[in-house]
């Protein structure tokens, strides 16, 4: 299956979902969570979307505000979470110390 | 308060943006809309809508652009203009309103010249193509004729090109009023060589017998005869001799008129009667002052009569030095205190800085230190050098070439944007006959989206092209009407520029990296909106491609 480009930010959100998995989740929580703004934000949810990565469902809420909709990774989103973290972790460890402290 | 109204106005923004959103976006839309409750802070909902906003937005103008894989989001409601028929027809009748504006301009004169300059470059290339190279004054001529006006006559005469048709037109202007006999003088100078000019010496004697102007016109017939085909013919004292004697009368003549003030004020008479208003042939090359070749005569001449000042210093024949020095000196006063442009005042001071020198020597000679004085501070004050073009004006006048390339590209750009909206125009009659056909209500809103494109363009090039060019027109205006010479130069620049198509200099054409090199200059104005322009070109035919490549094709059931 083809896969969506993995930019940084995209990363960051599949962090957010791979820290709890099985929830579903707010696009206004992940705003907050990732620091993202809704701009960025969206676009990214719209193509993991796309790519059958992530699905989603409407949530009724109190009567009179509009319905809230909610995210989740699907399994093939998990395996390619999984798959993306370790990709992107040595990378990280490589680049450490050329930035890092020590 | 505030903080609801800030946030009932996040809410409009965003909701205003789901509308336009394509409608695959749409679901995303409302899960936006949906989060905006509950962000915290008016500020930070406010953010939260522009995001969303934009990203509704983007996705709107990619649909124009980018078939989706479905192919039909465009149906029954997609896109900008076809989900409310209201909102098409509100486009529309912005549209109609755009051209309507746009082709108003041309009811107002300086926008007509405005166009006719921004064309001129393709109507020169047209008119040479078709061999009639002066269609307004040959139908001024022919009215002149008609209603025997000596005035248009004359005026036509000294601008033909064609010298035998200029000589035919002064002819008979004279011949009607025999004030107009300056014409000769004209007409003989922008045709240097012209034989039958002969005949008007003559004339012009009797009529202006003082005139230093109709020596200086036989002294390069004489010239124009040692070479009659470019070569320099055999040395001829006899031809030499008379060059000589013709220079040394004009610069002993006790007056000088380049007959300028004339012709301005038949400019005056002429322009508005016939409302002839193409500023390239009422603004011909004689307001540059005297011609190169005349004035390199004088001074030509001049270094001979100082040299021959010189010679006769050194016989100790001082008082025969003197009297050719001053000769020069004088003669570049009598241009200078007529000159009516800088090529003349920089003629008649360099002929004076010429002489002041020797005489400034001749006075420390004889000992007279209060005459040295004063000639060598007239030989500094007239010194051509300090007259020398700034660089800004070496450039060209850069202001003047710049609005000219606004001017060029806006007129074009009028045309581009006519030719889209009528594109656009019979696509949607073409549909509007279709009536109810799914592919008819689909050409609708790219059809409308085109059209109210190009009739924005439209308006927006006018505008333009009318603001870039009305100083201009006022100007013109000034220089026919009042004969105020003191910003022609910078329509005589903005003319001369626009000459050539955007983007070509006179040396050639400007290589995008030179352009880059003279930012700012016409050729990188060129390019950035010729870019832009072809983006946005591209663009449209994107959509229209996308549009017509990309429609739903009929299924078998």
């Amino acid at each position: 299956m083809k896969k969506p480009r993995i930019s940084p930010e995209t990363l960051l959100v599949l962090e957010r979902f791979f820290a709890d998995p099985t929830a579903w989740r707010y696009g206004y929580d992940l705003s907050r969570e990732t620091g993202l703004k809704s701009g960025t934000l969206y676009p990214i949810l719209m193509r993991l979307e796309k790519y059958l990565l992530l699905e989603a469902q409407w949530v009724a809420t109190e009567e009179g505000v509009p319905p809230r909709h909610t995210y989740r990774l699907t399994p093939t989103g998990l395996e390619m979470a999984k798959t993306v973290r370790a990709e992107a972790r040595p990378r990280s460890l490589v680049r450490e110390p050329a930035f890092g402290n020590g | 308060m505030l903080d609801v109204q800030i946030r009932q106005a996040a809410t409009t923004l965003l909701d205003s943006a789901i509308r336009i959103a394509p409608s695959p976006t749409r679901e995303w839309g409302h899960a936006l809309r949906g989060e905006l409750n509950y962000v915290e802070g008016s500020w930070a909902g406010t953010m939260w809508a522009l995001g969303g906003a934009s990203v509704m937005v983007k996705q709107a103008i990619v649909s124009l652009v980018v078939p989706s894989r479905a192919g039909h989001d465009m149906i029954p409601d997609g896109g900008l203009f076809a989900r409310n028929p209201h909102v098409r027809r509100a486009a529309l009748a912005l549209g109609g309103a755009c051209v309507l504006a746009a082709l108003l301009f041309f009811g107002a004169p300086p926008f007509r010249q405005a166009f006719q300059v921004a064309m001129q470059p393709w109507l020169v290339m047209y008119r040479a193509a078709t061999g009639n190279l002066q269609p307004g004054i040959a139908a001024l001529a022919r009215r002149a004729e008609k209603q025997h006006d000596a005035q248009g006559l004359a005026f036509c005469a000294v601008r033909a090109r064609d010298a035998g048709e200029g000589a035919r037109l002064a002819e008979e202007a004279v011949h009607l009023d025999a004030t107009l006999t300056w014409v000769y003088a004209i007409i003989a100078l922008a045709h240097p060589g012209f034989a039958h000019a002969g005949t008007w010496m003559g004339k012009l004697e009797r009529w202006d017998p003082q005139n230093g102007l109709i020596s200086l016109i036989q002294a390069e017939t004489i010239v124009r005869t040692r070479f009659p085909h470019g070569v320099w013919a055999p040395p001829n004292p006899a031809a030499d001799q008379a060059w000589s004697e013709a220079m040394a009368q004009a610069f002993a003549a006790p007056k000088f008129d380049d007959y300028f003030d004339k012709f301005t004020a038949l400019n005056r008479q002429v322009v508005p009667r016939y409302r002839f208003y193409d500023p390239y042939e009422v603004e011909s090359r004689w307001d540059a002052g005297l011609p190169d070749p005349v004035t390199a005569g004088c001074e030509r001449f001049a270094i001979l009569w100082i040299r021959a000042g010189q010679g006769l210093e050194a016989q100790g024949d001082l008082r025969g030095a003197r009297e050719k020095y001053w000769a020069v000196a004088r003669f570049g006063q009598l241009i200078d205190s007529q000159a009516h442009s800088q090529f003349e005042r920089r003629n008649g001071a360099y002929l004076q800085s010429l002489a002041y020198r020797p005489l400034e020597a001749l006075a420390k000679r004889q000992g007279d230190s209060a005459q040295a004085t004063l000639f060598g501070y007239l030989a500094e004050k007239f010194n051509p050098l300090k007259d020398a073009p700034t660089g800004e004006s070496a450039f060209g006048h850069f202001t003047s070439k710049r609005n000219a390339a606004v001017v060029e590209i806006s007129g074009l750009m009028i045309l581009v944007f006519s030719g889209l909206v009528l594109v656009a125009a019979f696509i949607l009659i073409a549909g509007s006959r279709r009536g109810a056909e799914a592919g008819a209500q689909r050409d609708k809103p790219v059809a409308t989206f085109v059209a109210l494109t190009g009739a924005l363009g439209m308006l927006f090039s006018a505008v333009t092209l009318y603001l870039t060019y009305r100083p201009y027109w006022y100007i013109f205006q000034s220089s026919v009407v009042n004969g105020e010479r003191a910003q022609s130069l910078d329509l005589y620049e903005l003319l001369n520029s626009a000459q050539m198509p955007p983007g070509v200099s006179p040396h050639g054409f400007m290589t995008l990296m030179e352009a880059l090199v003279y930012s700012g200059s016409p050729g990188f104005l060129f390019y950035v909106w010729g870019g832009v322009t072809l983006l946005g070109v591209i663009g449209l035919i994107l959509i229209l491609l996308r549009h017509f490549l990309g429609r739903p094709h009929a299924h078998a059931p």
